[in-house]
């Protein structure tokens, strides 16, 4: 259910880039997913399936990479990667720890057919 | 000819700028704002039913109800006499900030102190999209198991206050709450935790006094 909301959004933010350039087809959309950001990858494919019935998106290929979960202390700034999803800093111990990276839910690039091309 | 474009936009980047103009537009007003999240059913109308009452005997209160399709959750909330705006997000899983926009043009906001926001009931989307409130709040009930933290972490991270509800059926159920305040605490040091029951009124009190805390901290700025 989630997974097609979000793939609505990212399927208005290529709609809209497509625009821009005169777009007749959207032939590749590579996504960069956070670990963290709560997406099954299986059924975000099925919702590109379904959702792109009928634009100039259908048939084309859905890509992604994950992008880890990188976190900074904001005590000391050690950067590290929390393992078991334990947000404490293996360096000072403290808790207070901001998230760098890990929660992208993001178009990287799309591959198109230009109008005339 | 293939060609490749370069767009790095990610999808919650025009949330957050909404998300910006909402807290400004509340803060322009003096209305203190929650949004309250958690999975369906672990009661965030019950406490919103519950507590308002007494809150009501210090705030003007609004309420901003997010829901899939009905409208019983504005309409028990309505029933006590409070100014409740509905927002159907028509299958959508949250709420996110474009709608409670549209919803904080259509409310009276010179004639509130508090908005109380219940989100959509889910433990994953909510988390992800900033409202622009003052602080986020999630209900986790005991009838739901005791590993969810760790299943749905960014919930956790996101939140100020957990409220460990349904505290009311603790013998009749599995639930390590130990072992769930670890968890939410390994992932956020920083949460804190009030033991609750709709049902009976145990906590109610901790959680009116929470807010009343921040309102007064938010107050002198
Ligand atoms: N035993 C017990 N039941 C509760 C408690 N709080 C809520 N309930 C019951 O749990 C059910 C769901 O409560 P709601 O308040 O509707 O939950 P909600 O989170 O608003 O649900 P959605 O809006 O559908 O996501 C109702 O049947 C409530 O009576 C509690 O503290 N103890
Ligand atoms: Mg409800
Ligand atoms: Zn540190």
């Amino acid at each position: 259910m989630h997974e097609v909301s979000v793939m609505r959004n990212l399927l208005d933010i290529v709609e809209a880039t497509a625009d821009r350039e005169g777009a007749e087809k959207i032939n590749v959309i590579h996504l960069r997913i956070g670990e963290m950001a709560g997406i099954n990858y299986e059924s975000l494919k099925f919702a590109f399936e379904i959702l792109s019935k009928g634009t100039r998106a259908e048939g084309g290929r859905l890509e992604y990479e994950k992008v880890d979960l990188r976190v900074t202390c904001a005590e000391c700034s050690h950067e590290f990667s929390p393992e078991e999803l334990v947000f404490r800093c293996p360096e000072c111990g403290s808790g207070r720890i901001d998230i760098i990276s890990g929660r992208e839910m993001e178009v990287d690039y799309i591959l198109l057919d230009e109008e005339g091309t | 000819m293939m060609h490749q474009i370069n767009v790095g936009e990610d999808l919650r980047d025009r949330n957050r700028e909404i998300a910006a103009e909402n807290r400004e537009m509340l803060r322009s007003h003096g209305v203190f704002s929650l949004n309250i999240m958690s999975a369906p059913g672990a009661g965030k109308t019950s406490l919103l039913v519950r507590s308002i009452p007494m809150l009501s005997e210090k705030y003007r209160i609004g309420v901003i109800e997010g829901d899939l399709q009905t409208t019983r959750d504005a309409e028990r909330v309505g029933a006590l006499g409070i100014d409740v705006y509905q927002i159907e997000t028509g299958g959508v899983c949250h709420l996110d900030a474009s709608m409670v926009h549209s919803a904080l043009h259509q409310l009276d906001l010179d004639a509130i102190d508090l908005l109380l926001i219940e989100n959509v009931g889910n433990l994953v989307c909510p988390a992800e999209f900033d409202l622009g409130v003052d602080a986020r709040v999630m209900l986790l009930s005991i009838t739901e198991g005791d590993d969810k933290p760790k299943k749905y972490p960014l919930m956790f991270s996101e939140s100020s206050l957990l409220i460990l509800n349904k505290i009311d059926l603790l013998e009749m159920v599995d639930f390590d709450l130990e072992k769930a305040k670890k968890e939410a605490t390994d992932i956020n040091s920083g949460i804190e935790m009030i033991e609750l029951s709709c049902r009976t009124g145990e906590g109610i009190e901790a959680w009116t006094g929470w807010i009343e805390n921040l309102i007064s901290e938010s107050r002198k700025g």
